[in-house]
Formats: structure tokens, sequence, C-alpha cells
């Protein structure tokens, strides 16, 4: 691809990022399903959020690939990769983003601090930070299809993140993933012997950008109707 | 003359990037660049002959990523790589030496070091001692193949950066220099700043530090003289050739040579005493440096005299006004804290000392020293625990030089020692390990002679001990003098001897200085009073830094007047902002309004609501009415709990209610607690579970979740921790005679060690049931990796806990 970006290490103000914080995937995660907590864990919630704010700095970095499938493999810039789920995720999309993101080490610190003190807390600290992960996610993602969509020159939509792990996309490419992105470098992410991460609060992951708007999750979400639904992705 | 000798003395040039020369080279993409010393040495050799017939006086070894984790992976060793890197560099040298005859000075091989690209304990995978033992393999293998010094750059981690640094002092005498990645805010990505990574470094005795990678030569002049203000050795910089950018999903950089070197001709002028480049950079940028800065003068090196500790975020600096050193972690006439060290309960001194932060210390004393426990080994663990939480710089506070050796080698940043005094035995055995781990003593004015009763005596010992200090090499900054502090109950004149000699090695001798300020009152009635008043008086005398208790409103109210009248509060804000954090204290619970409604809650109730204050005194009044302990354990505790778990289960409560009310339980617990260790009881126990993270995963807070129900359930929990390996389980099953294990697992990929560990407790006949929880369970995986029981949430755990125990197999 022709264009220039940003070398990604893009921080994002608290503002934006607090408004895009979903408060229902939080009482997700907490286990309400679709209930409404409690004035006081709503307050709880509304508490960590702000501490969370207060002591995180997210970092992202990813690189944007022509991208084609051919049912078992998928092919993003020089990677081939054997994985039918990734290649159906993947199917309509000329273009992909390789993303890696972290909250970093303090909600890591946060959380470990609420386990000695409190620990509904704790669980509250749990559930906001994969909330904010997930949040600061969609932001990043914006900026990615902004980027590919200048090289496209057409209106581009983006398909649900798929991490390695998933389905039949091995947890090992992890390993490549990272040398790829250099992530450990650039955001501070590092993969441990199991293929886990640290900070734990991060998220690695491909992105589909296809043009086909029918394609797009969050385009389906948007026409529904149903503005409570937990799964909602806006 | 070597590198030692000519670092900042004379403007030095280091070399450029080498990843974009080898891309251009047939380098590809996921190739390990190492690996050409090997396969193409030739290559690598051409490149560092073109990097010092550019003018470079350092040339780094292609050695930058070759660690034992990455070359688990690779066909190669540690040794042959390293090896092989280093002599390719030696080789060139050699060639260039000839090329341009014996007038060519002045060139040195340096072992690069990288990061080893893993997260270091507590908060990340490999302990400090893996960490430790990885660098010492290859600076081990650079040195043998004969690198003249350790050049350890694009670093982040200051605990990672510290290891690599021992372990080359501790391995070989070569100059060590050390580069660090720092963003366009001055902070690396760990979250240290400039000034506390550079106390921690100058404190290790490095031979020079700096910036390297992540900035252009623009971004790093905006940095500089954060460096410069702090720094008291040469510095290196490194810059890359600018901002990268992605062009076709390549990385570039886009400074050109000439404009590069203008920069860096500005960053000499600016205070760095060696240059070169980093990612983009070639040859010909290294040229033109070369060519704009030769035979410029550098700013001569000075001594910026700062006593300054760090943790591993930030810099604590002793001036004019006076810091608070928490004194709470400390278990002289603490029962509760002597008995806490006793279990091992690392818990209760987390919270003291998250408590003191809270009250505003700058600076915490760890004291863990009991005479029946593992002294070293404790503070060990109280140290690296508390760091896991807490950002304060630590005082690691012992007599016993193991203990201390342990604390400051695995303090993350540039700790303070507490203390040496004037014996010479003191002195002989503390002094080369404050030297070592580069830590600022607090030094005690007595010696084989006591404590003298005179303000000259004092001094003289002050005196002795600043000389002896010095034949250490230890600074008179790295000292801090305890004047010592005597009860005026016992004598009249003690307050004002004290006093005299703070003044005199504040204001004469030059030196900063720390008191254990409330020893002056012991054995007289309302101690505070005197406290405070000494206190204060002490400050205006010189006290640099006052050991205290920060819950004491009172002592803090003086600290926060004095700064406000010497003029070092700004607009009087701390001062204000302390008396209304103390209005909010007094206007009880107006943050929390569920808390205030219960008002006087039944314990029941405010167990089930979740309120642990409500609980808490709930408890103290039943206690008060005379109710037996057990029975309000039995008959409203564990039924409110109760309670709560059943309402969990048919999802009409909640995981934070759930926890609350374990929290609450837990308060009320605290109250039961008290009242039977007055009366010499303790808690019945139902029976030892041993909880775990198994080997691999590194999500505990579930683990944490049914550890903290099982509690109040009355079992008594050996919690392992995380990445437990299955050996430890095993052991800790047998020497406890455990019967029941609970083990969790998130990831489908740590279920194995899950099974591993389930196998081995079968295979030693440990005689113990297993139960196991975690996301990617199921009882059909629970069940084929041979558990006897899967628990599907945290309520179900307790419901077999207490099964088993009902059937007396507990």
């Amino acid at each position: 691809m022709g264009l220039e970006q940003k070398d990604g290490m893009m921080e994002r103000n608290d503002k934006e990022l607090a408004d895009a914080v979903s408060r229902n995937e939080i009482y997700r995660y907490l286990g309400y399903g679709t209930n409404a907590p409690d004035a006081a864990v709503c307050a709880l919630v509304d508490e960590v959020l702000s501490e969370l704010f207060g002591v995180i700095k997210p970092k992202s970095c990813y690189r944007i690939y022509d991208c084609r499938t051919d049912g078992e493999y998928v092919f993003v810039g020089d990677w081939k990769i054997k994985s039918a789920n990734l290649a159906g995720n993947l199917a309509q999309c000329g273009t992909a983003a390789l993303l890696a993101a972290t909250l970093g080490l303090e909600a890591d610190k946060l959380l470990q601090r609420y386990e000695v003190l409190n620990m509904a807390k704790a669980s509250v600290v749990q559930a906001c930070a994969a909330a904010c992960i997930e949040a600061y996610c969609n932001l990043i993602q914006e900026d990615i299809r902004f980027d590919a969509q200048k090289q496209c020159g057409a209106p581009l939509f983006i398909r649900p993140r798929f991490s390695p792990g998933y389905g039949d996309l091995p947890l090992e490419i992890q390993r490549e993933f990272f040398s790829v992105l250099d992530c450990t470098k650039r955001i501070g992410l590092t993969l441990t012997q199991n293929l886990l991460m640290y900070p734990t609060k991060s998220v690695t992951a491909f992105i589909g950008l296809t043009r086909n708007p029918e394609n797009c999750h969050i385009e389906k979400c948007k026409r529904c109707g149903k503005t409570d639904c937990a799964f909602r992705v806006l | 003359m070597g590198f030692r000798e000519e670092i900042g003395k004379e403007l030095l040039f280091f070399d450029g990037g080498m990843g974009t020369l080898l891309q251009e080279r047939g380098l590809k993409a996921g190739e390990v660049p190492e690996t050409w010393n090997l396969l193409h040495p030739e290559v690598i050799e051409q490149i560092n002959r073109e990097y010092l017939l550019a003018g470079c006086n350092v040339v780094s070894a292609n050695t930058f990523g070759v660690n034992r984790f990455k070359c688990k992976d690779l066909a190669y060793s540690v040794d042959e790589l390293v090896g092989a890197g280093v002599r390719i560099a030696r080789s060139a040298m050699v060639s260039v030496r000839d090329t341009e005859g014996g007038a060519r000075q002045k060139m040195y091989c340096a072992l690069d070091i990288g990061s080893l690209g893993k997260l270091l304990k507590p908060l990340g995978e490999i302990s400090f001692d893996e960490a430790y033992d990885a660098f010492r393999e290859i600076i081990l293998a650079g040195d043998k193949a004969g690198a003249d010094l350790v050049l350890i750059e694009t670093v982040s981690d200051p605990y990672e950066i510290k290891a690599a640094v021992l372990a080359a002092k501790e391995n070989t005498k070569l100059p060590v220099v050390v580069t660090m990645i720092f963003d366009e805010n001055g902070k690396l990505l760990t979250g240290g700043d400039v000034e506390s990574v550079t106390a921690m470094l100058e404190g290790l005795g490095v031979d020079a530090v700096g910036f390297n990678c992540g900035l252009g030569p623009e971004q790093m002049k905006k940095l500089l003289p954060e460096l410069t203000a702090c720094c008291s050795l040469p510095i290196v910089i490194n810059p890359n050739a600018g901002l990268p950018v992605v062009v076709n999903g390549q990385t570039m950089f886009t400074v050109e040579p000439d404009e590069f070197a203008k920069s860096v001709r500005t960053l000499v002028e600016m205070g760095a005493s060696a240059v070169g480049g980093c990612c983009g950079t070639t040859p010909e940028h290294i040229r033109r440096v070369v060519a704009l800065c030769n035979g410029m003068k550098i700013t001569p090196v000075t001594d910026k005299g700062l006593t300054v500790v760090s943790s591993y975020n930030h810099a604590v600096r002793f001036s004019r006004k006076p810091l608070i050193i928490g004194e709470r972690i400390n278990p002289t006439g603490k029962p509760k804290l002597k008995q806490a060290l006793r279990d091992s309960n690392m818990e209760y001194i987390y919270k003291e000392g998250l408590a003191q932060e809270e009250n505003g210390a700058h600076i915490l004393d760890v004291n863990v020293g009991l005479p029946e426990i593992d002294e070293p080994a404790l503070m060990q663990e109280a140290v690296t625990g508390i760091q896991a939480i807490i950002d304060l710089p630590l005082q690691i506070d012992t007599s016993d030089t193991a203990a201390m050796e342990r604390g400051l080698r695995y303090y993350n940043g540039k700790p303070m020692l507490n203390s040496v005094n004037g014996k010479k035995e003191s002195m002989e055995s503390v002094f080369p390990i404050a030297k070592k781990y580069g830590a600022v003593v607090v030094c005690l004015c007595l010696d084989e002679d006591g404590i003298p009763e005179t303000v000259e005596g004092r001094i003289k010992v002050a005196r002795k001990i600043v000389d002896t200090a010095a034949s250490y090499g230890i600074a008179k900054k790295n000292l801090v003098m305890d004047a010592l502090v005597l009860t005026i109950s016992t004598g009249q004149d003690n307050a004002r001897v004290t006093l005299e000699t703070l003044y005199k090695i504040r204001h004469e001798m030059g030196l900063h200085t720390v008191l254990g300020v409330s020893n002056i009152s012991f054995g007289l009635p309302d101690r505070v009073k005197i406290n405070t008043a000494f206190f204060t008086m002490a400050m205006h005398n010189g006290l640099s830094a006052g050991i205290v208790n920060p819950a004491s409103e009172a002592m803090m109210a003086a600290y926060y007047s004095f700064n406000a009248l010497i003029g070092e509060d700004e607009q009087c804000m701390a001062y204000i902002a302390q008396c209304e954090k103390g209005k909010a204290k007094e206007e009880p619970q107006a943050k929390a309004p569920r808390q205030q409604e219960a008002g006087a809650l039944g314990l029941h109730d405010a167990i089930v609501k979740g309120l642990s204050e409500s609980a808490h005194q709930a408890t103290i009044r039943l206690l008060e009415e005379k109710t037996q302990a057990l029975s309000i354990i039995n008959e409203m505790l564990i039924p409110a709990l109760d309670v709560v778990g059943k309402g969990f289960e048919e999802k009409r409560m909640f995981l934070p209610q759930l926890l609350m009310s374990a929290d609450a339980a837990k308060a009320s617990f605290e109250a039961i607690k008290e009242t039977l260790s007055k009366q010499g009881q303790n808690r019945e126990s139902k029976g030892k579970i041993v909880i775990a993270t198994v080997k691999g995963d590194i999500h505990d807070i579930g683990k944490n979740i049914v550890k903290t129900l099982l509690e109040n359930y009355g079992f008594e929990m050996i919690d392992l921790g995380k990445d437990v390996e299955p050996e430890v389980i095993l052991r800790t099953v047998q020497e406890n005679g455990v019967r029941l294990v609970g083990l969790s697992a998130l990831m489908t990929t740590t279920v194995v060690y899950m099974e591993e560990t389930i196998k081995l407790l079968r295979e030693k006949d440990a005689g113990c049931k297993v139960m196991v929880g975690g996301a990617v369970l199921t009882q059909e995986y629970a069940d084929m990796i041979g558990a006897d029981f899967y628990s599907k949430d945290a309520m179900g755990s307790v419901r077999y806990a207490n099964a088993l125990y009902e059937r007396g197999e507990l």
C-alpha cells in the first residue's frame, strides 16, 4: 500500500475513552447478564472507572495489509495463515489490519492493589479494565478504518476483531504476530512461554475491512431497534 | 587508555542502525538478524567496517536480540551467536586499523544487549534471578569473545536493566553503558521517568547513561535537559533518524544525514558526551555527524550532588522541604504485625503500606525483623510484594546484613537503607553492600562508645562515618545522618543536643538528616503534644526527613503547617487539601450514603447488604453484650453468608454483592478474632485447603475470589499464588497433610498443566481431593483430566468443601 501512516502508538484522551466504555458490557462481565445492578454497584463501577482512567496509559500499534482468502488460507501481506475460521471472518475483506493494544502495567497494578484491599472492588476493576481495553480497541479501529479508507478511496466497514486462539486459529501465531508488530519494543507488550500476554489487559487481533456494509456487525447493530441489547456493539 | 577513561573526557562517536541495512542486504521479515553472524558473517563485518570507516569509536556487535528465550526456537546457542558477533566486530576493527594505518586510535567493540522481551515478576513472567541468569550468559559469552564494553540499550524496564547491570558488574570488569527508550513525555513504557532510572543507574555504578531509539534527535533535544539536570555521569545519545512513518507496510525513518548531523551537534552542545544513531541511521549519517562534531569540547561531567531515592516509576529528592518516611511496617511494639509476620500474612503488611501512602508518606520504612523468622527471605518477599502495588520508594530497615543485601538486590529503583552506625564492624559490613547497590544510607551518630551525650561527640561520629564512607567510594550525597533522639523524660537536655547536632550536620557539614521523631516523648503522657512540637523544631533546625506515623493527624498537621510557613507550599494548597481531608473524615461516611443510612444494622442484615463498617460495629456490639463468639459465627454470620450464596446461585444476587458480603463478613471476623485472641483462643479451622492458579497461567482473580469465600466459611487457606509448579503443590499438600486442593486455569493452553498437576498428585498418592474451576473448564473437561469436582462458580467450591467437612473427609 502506498500510504503513509503514523506508526501507531496512539494515546487517547480519557474523555474519549470514558465515553466509549460500555456499562452494559461491564455489567455483563460481572455476571449480571441483562439485569441491572443496584445503585451501590453502579456507583462502584463509576468510582473504579474514574480511578482506572486516572492511571492507565493505553497504547497500541497496528499495520494495514492487503488481504485475500481462499477458504482455508488467509494471505495478509506476506503472511500465509492456515485457518478456515479466520478465512471466513476475512472472506469479503480486501484489506486487513494487525492490531496490538494494551492498557499497560498500571491496570494490573490497580487490580493487584484491590485484591489486597477489597475483593468486591477488585472484581469490578477486572470487569472495567476488560471493557476498557475493548473500548480502546473500538476507538483505534476507527483510526485503522480511516487510514485504510484513504488508501482504497471507498467507504470501508469493520468486521469483528478476530484474535489468535479463536476457533481454529492457533494461539501459536501469537509469536509471529509479536514479531511482525514488534509489540514488545513499541508498546511494552510481552508474550509468555505459554503464549499469554503481559500486561494482562491486552488484545491482539486481526481486523478485516470490507466494502460491504451488510458484512459489518456494527452496521447491523446500528440498524437494529433493540437498543438495550447487552451485546450491542455501539 | 580504555573506554572507561575516555568517556566523559572527549567526545566519542557510537555507530548507527543495523536492522535497516540488513534488510537492504536481504534479511527477511521474521528472520533473526543475529543468525547472520554465522550464516553471512561477511555482510555483518562489512556493516561494522562501514561504521568504523565513517569515524565511529564504538562499534556495536550484532548481538542485540540474542538471549536464551529467543535461542530456544533457533538452531544456535547464545554463546555461538554472541561470540561470533563480537569476533566479527573485532575483526572489522583490525581491518580498519590496517586500512587506515596505525594512526587510527580509539576503537571499541560493544557487546550490544537489548531487552529479553519478557516482563519480570511480580507483575510478569520471569523472576529477577532468571533475568539475571539470561543476561549473565550473554555477558560471559561477549567478554570471552573480547568485547571492550557492555552496551545495554533500547530497554524500558528499570528492573530488567538492574538485572543486566548486576550481571555485567558481577561477572566482568567491562565498562557498562545503558541507554533507554523514552517516549516524548520522558516516560519509559513501564512508567519510569528520567530521574528515577538515572538515580538507580548511578547508584549501581554504570559508566554512562543516555537515550536511544524511540525518538529522533529533535525530540531528544526536548528531553535532554531533564537528564543533564540530574545526571552526574557521561551522557550517550543515539537517536533514530526521526520518528517512524510506515510506507508500503515498511517502517521508514526520514531524517537525512545532514539534518541529522546538525541536530546531533546541538545535542553535544547541550551536554552529550557521546553520540551516534539508532533505527534508520546509516554509515552516512554517522560520517556527517563525525564531520560536523569532531573536535568539539564536551560539557564537563559534574556531580550534581543530589540526594535521591527512587521507586520503579518516580524519584524522591531530599531538599529544603522535608519528607515523610512512614514508620508503620516495623514489628517493634506491634503485636498484630508480629503475628502477621509469623503467619507470613503479607496482606497485613501491604495494607499498612497502602494506608501510609494514602496518608501522605513519601518513603516507606520496611522492617520485618523477628528473631524466629527467616528474615532475608521475608525481606525479599515484602520488598517485591510491596513494590507490586505501591509506587513509593522503600527504606530497607534491618540490622541483618543478609536481609539487607536481599532487600537491596531485589529492590526496583534506588533504595534507602536503614542503617549503619559509627562502629567499625557496622561500617565494614554495611558500606560494601550499600556501595554495590547504590543505596542512600541512614547513618546513626553512635559508635563503640555508645551515643555521645554532647553535640560535639555526635558530630565527631558523623565525621568519622562520612570519612569512612568516602574510603568505600560512597559520596556524601548518599548519606543521611540520624542525629538520634533520646526521650526528654530521662534527660532534660536531650532535645537540645539532638536539635543542635541536626543543625550542624545540615548547615555546617551539608548533609541531609533523618530522625525517628516520636522517641522524644517516650515515658510521657499525651505524647503527641511533645512529638508535634519537637517535629516542628526539628524541621526548623534542618530535618530533611522525619520517620513518623503518617496516620497521626497532629503530626501531619505540623508537617503541612511547616511547609506552608517556610514558603514550600504554593498558595498553601497542600495545607488546605489536608484540612479538607480532615473534615471529610469528621463527617462520617459522607461519600458512602449506603453506609450512613444503614445506621445500627444488625449483623445479619449488614452482611447481606455487604456493609463492612456496619458489620464490624454490629459484631463489636454483640461481643460487648457478651454474645459467644461461636454463636455469632454459627447463628448469624454463616446463615447471612448462606443467604447471599443462595441468592448468587439463583441469580438474584451477583458477583460484586457476593464479594461485598464476603468483605463485610471478613470485617466481622476481624472483630471476633481480636476478642478470641484476647481470650487466648482462635477461630476453629474446618480444615486446610491448598489453592493455586496452575503453572503457565497468570490469571488469579478467580482463584482469589474462591479463597475469600472459603476463608469466610472457616477453612484455612494455603494460597500458593499463580503460575505454580505441580511439584510445589504436591510438596505443600504433603507437608501440611492437606486433603483438598483447588486449582484454577483460565486458558485451554494452561489446562494441560492442571492435568499434569492432578496426575502428579495421584501418582505420588498425595491422598487429596482436587476441585477445579476456570473460564474454559466444563464438567466434561474436568472429568477428562481426572478432577474430583468441577466448580462452575465460587459458591460451588464452598458447597463441595462443606460437604467434605461434614463427611469428615477434610
